[in-house]
């Protein structure tokens, strides 16, 4: 009964989207008060509706109801209750209903927040904010519904993939879709500005914080992600150049220019209609990435069935709201006003600049991961566009940039001094210069390349700390002075500086790794040892083990350091998912400070060892941890106090009270 | 019934949020430009703060205020743009549409795809539920205690190995008949069950284990359609697709007429083009999978079946089950069985009773009668 209210609630949610998308739309075109003013309260029952949804399907799947196909195909009662939970979006339906629930919740955000914005455009965002919602619900309901029932249920059920069985599974979806779905707002503002015809300020305003939210789940769920294969896939690596991973990449790399271009539009009203094509194209590549996972275009991990009328459907989509969209910037565009000029020197110059080097970078990964597709389609000739592309691409592009990061926060808006800057930035310069130094001294075996790019991360953390110490103006005035300028600065200087920092921190991690990383493998029988980097690992023996729902073979062994010194144990186990038959890798994985040593075993041999491979991964940490610095850094900013604006009091006097928009979640 | 109190509340509110806020009497609202208005001055506001932490130079702050001056000058010069209202009479006819659509297109489209009776069913609600309401849990459990003690009971195992299969339990369907076979001698029910689990346990793939087992089973019984059915369905997706399809005609044609595995059969020979126009393993892996749950699904009915009779003979009673006994056996055309049931259902009920008339309607309507 919960699971057919559930349903039934779903259905309920799709009509209302429906609603949601053309009344506040014929609203703002006759310019009907009332129609406008039905968008907020549908927007958030449509939210409370599917909110119900979900958890009706979550009930079915923490009750072991196999009585739902869903869960029968994707549960076991065995299960512990976490991944019982994340079982729920661990499969194609419950994972498209949990995009469709984030969806929802967005637009009942923008309801509930947006007393701040003019009556159209709130009608508007909402209503396009519907159709995107109205089309999604109706593929869940017409392809992908998770609510199909057997008349006579089996007692058990066909278990969830083990790969998905992980913590990571409960992080890392919903993340990737807060970031991919968050964008739909500014996509929604943008179709609104453009059915509008008009940019107000107050659009400029609202379209930054809502990049940056999506920008810091994006942001945490591609780190998530990667640490994520990282350990359970066994293979060490922490990123492939994937499709799949790509997929997520391009709306990072568009939703990173949109968050640059913002703050141009924001500060300087130029920009505008870039902005709006950013904000168009980055939700488009979201759905993109969508259509590339969910239609079984691509065979991975995450294309949990494959089914070509579920493919065709969001192919649709895709084209409706691609196509929509920038067909109508094509036609509105032209009619918009254009913002003011400003010198190449200037820290709309370094944006701008950012722009250019970030698109044409989320070009070349478009091109990288779709013209395999597009090859195969044509002339059914199977190849792949791996790493190497990536690398002689992508990694040109990017270099510059990061040297470029540095500049930009410290150059002034309008007219900036680059000499003067570039004086400014000595110190970090210097720091930067001499880790390359120390890198090419006193690391054997390590290329220039692989120095330059030390040097680059370096400079990029100096140049965060610099632009913090120069706004406070540490050694031009006190320390006491320096001290309260310091606090008192803005919380978005913080933000940017923390971003930055990050980034850094990744470039280090992914340099380090790239460069470093020692790789070993050996065919070991219990008493062998292998050494690793400095360390010794003696394999001690195989103990067999029983989970919950797998049995698993766990490989023990003692790590030895340099000296002759036992550190611990690193356990490295293969695990056997009985109802699914299916062995999965558990890497054993040990951290020394910032770096990991990581063991994953293999297949037995005819002689009764095993096939062991360890990496000694330098730095490796510093990866995600960067990433975890940039989400830091993206919510710092978010709390800044400038991106609160009041909503003007209506005209017929009232007494002033605190609107939801001045009091948001701090 | 509270389910649908569920669904008229839920539905109730979903009208109110459309018509609430038409109800509701509105202040006026503040036009477009007050808007516009509030964040410049909050621009001016932030720029006043900048001066006084000391991060803007004078200069810098004086051409930042009078840029944020130009856009309000430019705002009052454009002048409030407020939208003049227009009549209600489209707006109401819209909202009317929008009121009545809810309930209708939200009723509609689950009527269409829900199942409104079937309740929810939590696992460990089930699996209290009286033994004797639920003889397949209680099997399990006493066979299993019962191998428990006594593991070289080859009937046992024989017994419970169809149920495992049927409950989704492969590995161990796949166990019990090995153990079955060794304890007891190969049959070709066995082997050909065996084959099956061991298909079933690799996903639907007839592997050479599975192929192995079911050649056994025909070796004993050349016209076991389990094994041939599954071995026909192994040569499909090796990308034999003609001997498959020979094989499955040569079934549609021996095969009783009451077998239960005409209608996958049937299926399959339907399913021809399909079969042939996907070449390659893994897209065969995947059709295999799908008919594997056919074939599945084919024989969990048919086992339901013959549960409800075996009930139906225990416990007679019960004129509703014998309804659905009725109505069963003539969807599978299993005419002889549907008049037998008809026949022990009247003797159970008593053919004078208010239930027997009522048996004898519904079986009537389906073209089942007692007398011939």
């Amino acid at each position: 009964m919960i699971v057919e209210a559930g349903h039934f609630a779903l259905v309920l949610a799709f009509v209302l989207a429906v609603v949601q998308f053309a009344v506040p739309l014929i609203g703002t075109r006759t310019g009907d008060d009332r129609l406008m003013a039905v968008a907020a309260p549908v927007t958030i029952a449509g939210f409370a509706l599917t909110a119900l949804s979900f958890a009706a399907l979550t009930m079915a799947y923490v009750q072991s109801d196999f009585s739902v196909v869903n869960v029968w195909e994707n549960s076991h009662s065995l299960k512990p209750m976490l991944y019982k939970v994340t079982g729920v979006w661990g499969n194609h339906e419950g994972s498209m209903l949990l995009w469709v629930l984030i969806l929802t919740f967005f637009g009942a955000l923008v309801a509930w927040f947006g007393s701040n914005l003019p009556a159209s455009l709130r009608a508007n965002v909402l209503s396009v904010q519907g159709l995107v919602g109205a089309a999604f619900l109706l593929f869940v309901l017409a392809t992908s519904n998770p609510f199909a029932r057997i008349e006579t249920p089996p007692f058990e059920g066909r278990d969830l993939n083990p790969i998905l069985q992980d913590i990571g599974l409960a992080i890392h979806p919903p993340l990737l879709y807060l970031g991919y779905v968050g964008f739909s707002v500014c996509f929604s503002f943008a179709v609104a500005a453009l059915i509008e015809g008009r940019i107000d300020a107050a659009w400029a305003r609202w379209v930054r914080p809502w990049t940056l939210a999506a920008w810091v789940f994006l942001t945490g769920g591609i780190a998530m992600g990667s640490y994520w294969a990282y350990y359970e896939l066994g293979w060490g690596g922490w990123w492939f150049w994937d499709p799949v991973e790509n997929a997520s990449f391009l709306p990072w790399l568009s939703g990173t220019a949109l968050l640059h271009s913002a703050i141009v539009m924001e500060k300087r009203s130029a920009l505008k209609i870039w902005t709006l094509l950013l904000a168009i194209l980055t939700f488009s590549l979201s759905l993109l990435g969508t259509f590339l996972v969910r239609s079984g275009v691509l065979t991975s991990v995450h294309a949990f069935a494959t089914d070509p009328t579920r493919g065709l459907f969001i192919l649709f989509i895709l084209m409706l709201f691609i196509g929509g969209s920038l067909s109508l910037f094509a036609l509105r565009a032209s009619s918009l006003t254009q913002g003011g000029l400003f010198q190449p020197i200037s820290r709309e110059g370094a944006l701008v600049l950012n722009n250019l080097f970030l698109t044409t970078a989320t070009a070349t990964v478009l091109i990288g991961t779709l013209y395999p597709l597009l090859v195969e389609a044509v002339t059914g000739d199977k190849i792949s566009v791996g790493a190497p592309f990536f690398n002689m691409t992508f990694v040109p592009l990017a270099l510059p940039l990061l040297i470029a990061v540095p500049f930009g926060p410290l150059l002034a808006w309008k007219r900036g001094d680059l000499y003067a800057v570039t004086q400014r930035l000595y110190a970090a310069l210097g720091g930067a210069l001499l880790t390359v130094l120390i890198a090419l001294f006193f690391v054997d075996g390590m290329g220039v390349l692989a120095a330059f790019g030390v040097g680059v991360a370096t400079w990029l953390v100096l140049g965060a700390l610099t632009d913090l110490a120069l706004k406070a103006g540490i050694g031009s005035v006190t320390t006491a002075v320096a001290w309260r300028r310091f606090r008192g600065l803005p919380r978005s200087v913080f933000g940017t500086a923390l971003a930055h920092l990050g980034l850094g921190l990744t470039t280090l991690g992914i340099v380090a790794v790239t460069s470093l990383d020692v790789e070993e493998i050996a065919v070991m029988k219990p008493g062998d040892t292998l050494a690793v980097a400095n360390y010794t690992l003696r394999f001690e023996e195989m103990t067999p083990f029983q989970g919950p729902n797998f049995t698993s073979d766990k490989a023990r062994f003692t790590y030895i350091n340099a000296w002759g010194r036992e550190l611990g144990e690193v356990i490295s186990s293969k695990r056997l998912y009985t109802a699914r038959q299916m062995p999965t890798t558990e890497a054993g994985i040990v951290t020394r400070g910032l770096s990991q040593l990581y063991v994953s075993i293999g297949d037995p041999t005819a002689d009764g060892g095993i096939v062991v491979r360890a990496w000694w991964k330098p730095l490796v940490l510093l990866i995600w941890l960067g990433g975890l610095v940039m989400m830091i850094g993206g919510t710092v900013s978010l709390l800044d106090r400038r991106l609160r604006v009041g909503a003007p009091a209506a005209r017929k006097a009232k007494p002033k009270v605190l609107t939801p928009a001045e009091t948001p979640a701090q | 019934m509270f389910f649908w109190i569920i669904v008229a509340c839920l539905t109730l509110i979903a009208c109110l949020a459309v018509l609430l806020p038409v109800l509701r009497v509105r202040d006026s609202v503040a036009d477009d430009s007050a808007f516009d208005l509030e964040v410049y001055q909050d621009q001016l506001a932030e720029l006043d703060r900048d001066v006084a932490r000391g991060v803007i130079a004078g200069t810098e702050a004086e051409q930042a205020r009078a840029e944020i001056g130009r856009r309000i000058l430019k705002l009052k010069a454009e002048g409030s743009t407020l939208a003049a209202k227009a009549g209600f009479g489209a707006g109401r006819i819209v909202l009317s549409v929008a009121i009545l659509a809810v309930p209708l297109a939200s009723w509609g489209i689950y009527a269409a795809t829900g199942s409104p009776h079937l309740p929810s069913q939590p696992l460990h609600e089930r699996m209290a539920d009286n033994p004797q309401a639920n003889p397949i849990n209680e099997l399990v459990a006493r066979a299993e205690a019962h191998l428990a003690e006594n593991p070289q009971d080859g009937r046992g195992w024989d017994v419970l190995a169809p149920i495992y299969y049927r409950n989704g339990r492969f590995v161990e369907a796949a166990t019990a008949y090995r153990n079955a076979i060794r304890l007891l001698g190969a049959s070709a029910t066995r082997e050909a069950g065996l084959g099956e689990a061991v298909a079933a346990v690799g996903g639907g793939l007839i592997s050479e284990e599975a192929q192995a087992a079911l050649q056994r089973a025909l070796a004993l019984e050349p016209d076991n359609p389990k094994a041939r059915f599954l071995l026909a369905l192994g040569l499909a997706q090796e990308g034999r697709t003609e001997e498959a399809q020979a094989a499955w005609l040569a079934m549609a044609n021996d095969l009783p007429q009451d077998s239960p595995w005409r209608g996958a059969v049937a299926q399959m020979l339907g399913s021809k083009a399909e079969v042939q126009a996907t070449p390659g393993p893994s897209q065969d892996d995947v059709d295999a999978a799908e008919l594997m749950s056919d074939n599945e699904r084919a024989e969990m009915i048919g086992n339901m079946v013959a549960g409800l009779d075996q009930r139906l003979r225990e416990n007679p009673q019960d004129p509703e089950g014998w309804q659905r006994l009725i109505h069963a056996y003539t969807v599978l055309q299993r005419n002889e069985d549907a008049r037998d049931a008809l026949v022990r259902g009247l003797a159970a009920l008593g053919s004078d009773s208010a239930e027997g008339a009522e048996l004898k309607t519904f079986a009537a309507a389906r073209g089942v009668s007692a007398a011939d």
